[in-house]
This record gives structure tokens, C-alpha cells and sequence, in this order.
């Protein structure tokens, strides 16, 4: 076997392996019964991540002259997307109050990359779900012409030093929060309409604001 | 929209043992309680010929020659499933957009791995729920009804916002099935101006080809392919284009990219083989005709005029053994049917006249004209490939019958007049080619012209009987069938005590959609017939589908 075909199939059972792995902690149900449903939670919530990475490494490994190129912008219902990040957020940490949310003058459908928006958007669920002390909203609304995704939380915030170097543009420290922050800004970059460039925007109002805006 | 999985039913295509069971666990966590797994796509087939689902869930890498998307395109072509059924393509690739195919073709949504069972279920909800919303609009289309199914993508634009992209999207599609180029092309432009998805421009580019603006549909795919390198149907179209504008060499470039980026396709390898052959690229012609072939040992769409085609480039490179092994090699799979014995038969005679064996040449060639006697045909290059060998081996009638044959039924093709004339002049007969090609098409040629100008002074009755003598001449010509049925409708319409001529215009269209299904008249004139037929209360049968007519195109 080649080198490269090696290379495939690893990466192939690897994918595999991992949503065999998500599907079956999927399939354990809780109990209601903390020492039970407090690992079962962390540990789906830890698969989730460990994909995230990997979808994420591959992709700019893809893409080696850096950036990310969408290749699959296409018409999606606004609704339907909030509503799966809502649900997804649900099924990690039962225990949450997440509530989705999609603002009166949201049209019913937007143009953007779903799969490479979810990704990222997930990204700030997992954090949030880490987090937040009660509660989740997720929200679909218009800003200055574009359709903006927020999640938003309870926790204590961003720390300033990340929300500094989101809004001075510059680099994010390369582990934790601020790599997922990295890959975000970059999916959100791609996302372009009519010369207008997609924004990660990052702030604190009683607890932290992770926003994506697609043009 | 809460969607009901209790009373569903699902397919799990799946090569991995696990994967299946997951999925299985998973679609029962949701509610069906009937789930069937299929491990190869071999095995899918069977199970979606014996049962209907709802649902299919297919892995894009099926661990053989044959991916989930070919698999998907099978099912299509063999009608085994149709719009209703929800299709969720699984791949490891964040590269799907390789596999996106053209709309008819396309999954109703791709799921990326990994994932879990939130975001299948969240896929499998709205695939179902747009079900849902089509199902009255879809259930018009495959009756036929189009302007019912008009109606209907009308309806949903306007009550359902969220499915508005979605609904252009399916009205382009009736649109072009129903042979309205015009306002096709003005649908697409509007969802451009929307965004410039690639979908949307394939589309343009498809409509401005049908109106034959294959000019400007080349500048626009140009610019398509650029920028989405591994959107395959670009590729393919932007051939189509090219060959209409007989713009051989590039279609084979185009043809070549496609290729490159998706070889798995036995489809696209043949025409890449038969441009190829145009252009007297013999070694291309021989790798191409030898992917489908090889490749094609998984597909439904390998016919027995791919052996035929690979056998020709080696007889034409001087490889007769080669030429010979390919059909010696083959010949279990082509005595199973009339038509790959006249392959076989042509094929191992022309080999050994080429080779100088006189004898064994004229007694496969005698086999072969058993066989065509019998009713098996063949493609118009085998036919001439028989004329030669039939002439080589002095039987100058029957090849004058074959020349003859072909000439009336493709009396528009230089390519194929110039082989014949060549064969001709390779037996030392230069002069006799002429002859046979005129004394054969005589009479078809003066038929139509009557016919056309009968119609144009507005006897139709006589027109419809001089272009009906016509189509008998020619039953293979796509341009004489439907001139005939297009005239014979224009009759009835004006005196509806003709309408019996309906039934064999029926006959007319279903046989020039085998002989030429994209041709840009066809949606039209099926059109037409259903509302000719409606006009006078008979209830039309559901035309051909595009897709059923692409094996041995």
C-alpha cells in the first residue's frame, strides 16, 4: 500500500471510529442520577470536541496556502439552523436551559456554507456548555445587513485578553478557546457577498457573546 | 414540523458492519421499527427492487468499484427510486461538494463525518419535512402532469419562504422538462441574481445550450469550472457545449478534467473514449474504452457496444490480437443478450479479415447477419464495421443493405458517411459508396422535404402521411421521428377526428427520447402531446424519463 492510500484509510477509520464512538455514548441513557449523567455528559461532550479538532486539522491541512474555501454557499432555512445548534446543545448537557431563537425580521432563508457555519458555530456551543452556570440562547437575528449567529451564556465572560486580540485582529493563543476562536475567525472571513467580508465578533454582556456575522 | 418515524421505512447502505448497526440503533432511538441494511451496493439494489423505503441512508465509500453516488444514479436510471424517497449521502470527505451531482441526481443532503445522532436526525428532519411540502408537486411531476407540478413549485414559493430556493429550484427542472427553454433560463438568472450558487449557474448554462446559445453557455461554464474545479457536471456540460459548436479537441480536454477529477464514472470514460476516437486520439480513445469497460463490470450502464468500441481503437492502432482478446475475453458476458453476439460476431470477423483470415472473417460474418436478421441491432459504427467486413468478404449486398441502413437513418452525419465512404474505398470500390448512400436516402430525403412543404402550405393531412412513410425510412432518426410526430400533432389539434394518429406519435416521441434523449425538441414536443391529449379528454400515459434512455446512448 501506498504511503498516501495508507495515510486515507487511517484517516478513514479514524472518522469512522469516532462517530461509532459518539453514536454509542449517544445510545447510553441517563438516569437522573448525578454520578451517572455528569461523566456521560463530559465524555459525549469530549467525543464532539475530538472531532471538531480533527474536521478542523484536516481542513486546513487541505488547504495548505491557508484560509478556508466554501465550496458549498447554498440557500438554508435560518430556523432549521438554529433549531439543530438548540437541539445539539440540548442533547450535551440536559441539565442547561437552552433556548433558539429567531428574530421577527430574519428572512426565512440565507446564503451561507452550512456545514463549515455549523462547525464553527458548535465550536462556541462546546464552549459555552463548559461555561455557562444555567442557561444557553442561541439566536438568529439582522445586523447592519447581515444574518448574525450568536450564542450566548452566563458564565463569567471572555477574559479580556481574548476579547482584545478578537477585536484588534490579532493572533489568538494556539490552544484551548483560542484555537477554536482561530478556526471561527476563519470561516467566518470566508463567508463573503457583494464585497462585504464576514465578522467573528466576541464580547461580555452578563456573560460572553460568541457571534458569527455572514454577509 | 414534527416529522413521524414510526410508520417509516429506511435502507442502511453501509460497508462497515458497525457503522450499520450504529445506524441501525440510532433510526430505532428515533422510532422506525423497519430497518433494512444492505453491505455493497449489489445488495441495495436488490433490496430497493423488492421494497419501497422512505428512507435511505448510503455511505459515499462503498470499499468497491462503485461509490454511493453512482449507486444513487442507478437506482434513478432503473426507476427503482423516485422523488419521494429521502436520500442522505454519508462521507468522510469535507470535500463533498466532488460528489455533487446535478440536481435530478443529487442526495437530498450530505452528512459529514463524524457526526452523532443529534445531527442525523436534525438532517433526516428536513429532508423529510420538504418531503412533506413536495410531495403533491412531485407526485405531478412523475405523472407527467407539468403544468400541475408548475402550479405547485408557484404555490410553495409563495406560502413557504423557507422552501423558496428549493422550489425555483424544482420549477427550472419542470421548466426544462417541458421544453420551456426561454423562461427556464429566466428562473435561473433570477436565483443568480439571488446568488451565484453553482447550481444556479450550471443551470443558466444548461438552458442557454437548449436554446442553442452554446457560445455564450461555453464563456459562462469557462468561468463555472475555474472557480469550482471539482464541480463535475460543469465539466460535462461544458463538452456538451463544445461538441455543438464542433469543437472536438476542447471537449476532450473538458472531458479529460472530469476524469481526472472523477474517473469512477463509465459514462463519462465512454464519451471521453468516443471524442477521443473523433479526434483520432487513439491512445486516449483506448484507455478511456478501457476504464468503462473495466469499471463497468460494477455498473448497470455497461453495454455490449463498449466492447465493440475498445475491440475498434485496437484493429484501428494494428493490435488485432488485442482486439480479438477483448472480445474472447468478454464472451460469457456477451452471449447473454442478441445485441453483444452481433458485437462479438462483427468484431472477430473484421479482426481476422484485417488479419488476412478470409475464411474465419466470413464465417463470423455470417453469423453476424444471422443475428441482425434475428432482430439484434447495433450501434451505426458496428453496422459499418459489418459492411466492411461483410464487403471484404464479398458479400457486397449485404453491405450495400448496412451502408444503406445507416446512411437513412443518419443522413445528417458526415462522420459517419465519410467511414462509409472509406470503406468503400478501402475494398477498391471507391465509386459504389455514392451510390448506395444516394439510392438509400433518395427516398427519405424526398419524403421529408415533401413532407415540410406539403406542411407549409398547410395540407397537413398529406404531410402527416408523407413524413409517417418518412419515419418508416428512418426509424432511427431522431430529427425524422419527431418532425413527424410535431406535424401529425399540428393535425389532430386542427381536426381532432385525426386524434388516432396520437397513438403512434406516442410511438414517435418514446422512440426519439431512446435515440436522442437530450435532444432540446423532446421536452417540448412531449408537452405538447400531453396537452393535446388533455384538450380532447384522453388520458395521457407518464413519458419516459430523461434518465431511463442513457444505456447504449
Amino acid at each position: 500500500m501506498e504511503d498516501n492510500d495508507l495515510y486515507a484509510a487511517l484517516l478513514h477509520e479514524m472518522k469512522n471510529n469516532l462517530v461509532l464512538l459518539a453514536m454509542t455514548l449517544d445510545n447510553i441513557p441517563h438516569c437522573g442520577q448525578e454520578p451517572h449523567d455528569a461523566p456521560l455528559d463530559a465524555a459525549r461532550l469530549l467525543a464532539q470536541r475530538t472531532s471538531e479538532r480533527l474536521m478542523q486539522s484536516l481542513l486546513l491541512y487541505k488547504n495548505s496556502q491557508g484560509g478556508v474555501v466554501l465550496n458549498a454557499v447554498d440557500a438554508y432555512s435560518t430556523e432549521d439552523f438554529i433549531h439543530e445548534l438548540a437541539l445539539h446543545a440540548r442533547s450535551l448537557k440536559a441539565s442547561l436551559k437552552v433556548t433558539g431563537l429567531v428574530d421577527a425580521d430574519v428572512p426565512a432563508i440565507w446564503f451561507f456554507d452550512r456545514n463549515m457555519l455549523e462547525m464553527a458555530m458548535i465550536n462556541a456551543v462546546h464552549n459555552s456548555i463548559s461555561y455557562a452556570r444555567e442557561q444557553i440562547e442561541i439566536l438568529a437575528s439582522l445586523r447592519d445587513g447581515m444574518l448574525a449567529i450568536s450564542v450566548r451564556d452566563d458564565s463569567d465572560g471572555y477574559p479580556a485578553h481574548i476579547l482584545e486580540a478578537v477585536a484588534m485582529d490579532r493572533p489568538l493563543q494556539s490552544n484551548g478557546t483560542g484555537l477554536g476562536l482561530r478556526f471561527a475567525r476563519l470561516i467566518a472571513r470566508a463567508h463573503q457577498n457583494e464585497g462585504r467580508i464576514g465578522e467573528l465578533r466576541l464580547y461580555n454582556d452578563n456573560g460572553a457573546v460568541f457571534e458569527i456575522r455572514v454577509p | 414540523m414534527v416529522i413521524e418515524y414510526k410508520t417509516k421505512t429506511a435502507l442502511v447502505i453501509d460497508d462497515y458492519p458497525n457503522m450499520r448497526s450504529a445506524f441501525r440503533t440510532a433510526l430505532a432511538a428515533f422510532g422506525l421499527t423497519k430497518v433494512d441494511m444492505a453491505a455493497t451496493a449489489a445488495e441495495a439494489l436488490g433490496r430497493v427492487k423488492n421494497t419501497r423505503y422512505d428512507i435511505i441512508i448510503s455511505d459515499y465509500n462503498l470499499g468497491e468499484s462503485r461509490d454511493g453516488q453512482q449507486l444513487l444514479e442507478e437506482m434513478r436510471h432503473l426507476g427503482l427510486i423516485g422523488l419521494e424517497t429521502a436520500y442522505l449521502m454519508v462521507t468522510a470527505e469535507s470535500l463533498y461538494e466532488k460528489v455533487v451531482a446535478a440536481a435530478e441526481l443529487a442526495p437530498d443532503d450530505y452528512l459529514i463525518k463524524p457526526f452523532n445522532a443529534d445531527i442525523m436526525r436534525s438532517r433526516l428532519d428536513g429532508i423529510l419535512a420538504k418531503k412533506e411540502a413536495f410531495a403533491q408537486t412531485y407526485r405531478h411531476f412523475d405523472r407527467g402532469e407539468m403544468e400541475a407540478a408548475l402550479a405547485g413549485c408557484d404555490e410553495l414559493m409563495k406560502s413557504q419562504p423557507k422552501y423558496l430556493v428549493d422550489a425555483m429550484r424544482f420549477k427550472g427542472e419542470v421548466l426544462v422538462a417541458m421544453g420551456r427553454f426561454d423562461e427556464a433560463s429566466a428562473l435561473y438568472n433570477e436565483i443568480v441574481r439571488l446568488r451565484a450558487v453553482p447550481w444556479a449557474r450550471l443551470g443558466l448554462a444548461r438552458t442557454l445550450h437548449l436554446r442553442n446559445k452554446s457560445g455564450e453557455a461555453e464563456v459562462m461554464l469557462e468561468d463555472l469550472v475555474s472557480q469550482y474545479p471539482e464541480l463535475i457536471p460543469g465539466h460535462d456540460l461544458l463538452a456538451d457545449v463544445q461538441i455543438a459548436q464542433e469543437k472536438y479537441q476542447q471537449a476532450q480536454m473538458s472531458l479529460q478534467r472530469g476524469v481526472s477529477t472523477s474517473g469512477k464514472s463509465i459514462l463519462r470514460q465512454r464519451r471521453l473514449g468516443e471524442v477521443a476516437y473523433h479526434n483520432g486520439d487513439l491512445n486516449t480513445a483506448e484507455s478511456a474504452f478501457d476504464a468503462t469497460v473495466q469499471k463497468g463490470k460494477y455498473s448497470i450502464f455497461l453495454a455490449p457496444n463498449d466492447f465493440a468500441n475498445l475491440s475498434r481503437v485496437y484493429l484501428d492502432q494494428g493490435e488485432t490480437a488485442d482486439a480479438m482478446r477483448v472480445i474472447q475475453d468478454n464472451r460469457k458476458l456477451l452471449q447473454e443478450s442478441d445485441d453483444g453476439k452481433l458485437v462479438a460476431s462483427v468484431m472477430m470477423g473484421l479482426a481476422h479479415s484485417r488479419s488476412g483470415n478470409a475464411a474465419e472473417a466470413q464465417r463470423h460474418m455470417n453469423d453476424a447477419l444471422k443475428m441482425k436478421q434475428l432482430g439484434a441491432s447495433g450501434k451505426p459504427e458496428l453496422l459499418l464495421d459489418m459492411a466492411e467486413g461483410c464487403l471484404q468478404a464479398g458479400l457486397a449486398d449485404a453491405a450495400a443493405a448496412l451502408v444503406g441502413e445507416v446512411a437513412r437513418n443518419a443522413h445528417d452525419s458526415e462522420q459517419l458517411l465519410a467511414k462509409a465512404k472509406r470503406i468503400y474505398h478501402d475494398a477498391g470500390k471507391p465509386d459504389e459508396a455514392q451510390e448506395v448512400i444516394r439510392q438509400a436516402t433518395e427516398q427519405v430525403v424526398r419524403l421529408s422535404k415533401e413532407g415540410a412543404l406539403l406542411a407549409q402550405r398547410g395540407d397537413l393531412v398529406s404531410a402527416t402521411k408523407q413524413l409517417f412513410q418518412a419515419a418508416k425510412e428512418s426509424p432511427r432518426n431522431p430529427r425524422v421521428l419527431m418532425n413527424a410526430a410535431w406535424v401529425a400533432m399540428r393535425l389532430v389539434e386542427q381536426d381532432p377526428v385525426q386524434s388516432p394518429y396520437l397513438a403512434q406519435v406516442r410511438l414517435l416521441l418514446d422512440d426519439a427520447a431512446y435515440l436522442a434523449p437530450d435532444h432540446p425538441r423532446l421536452g417540448g414536443l412531449q408537452t405538447k402531446l400531453r396537452s393535446v391529449e388533455a384538450a380532447l379528454g384522453i388520458k395521457s400515459a407518464a413519458p419516459r424519463k430523461r434518465m431511463g434512455q442513457m444505456n447504449g446512448r
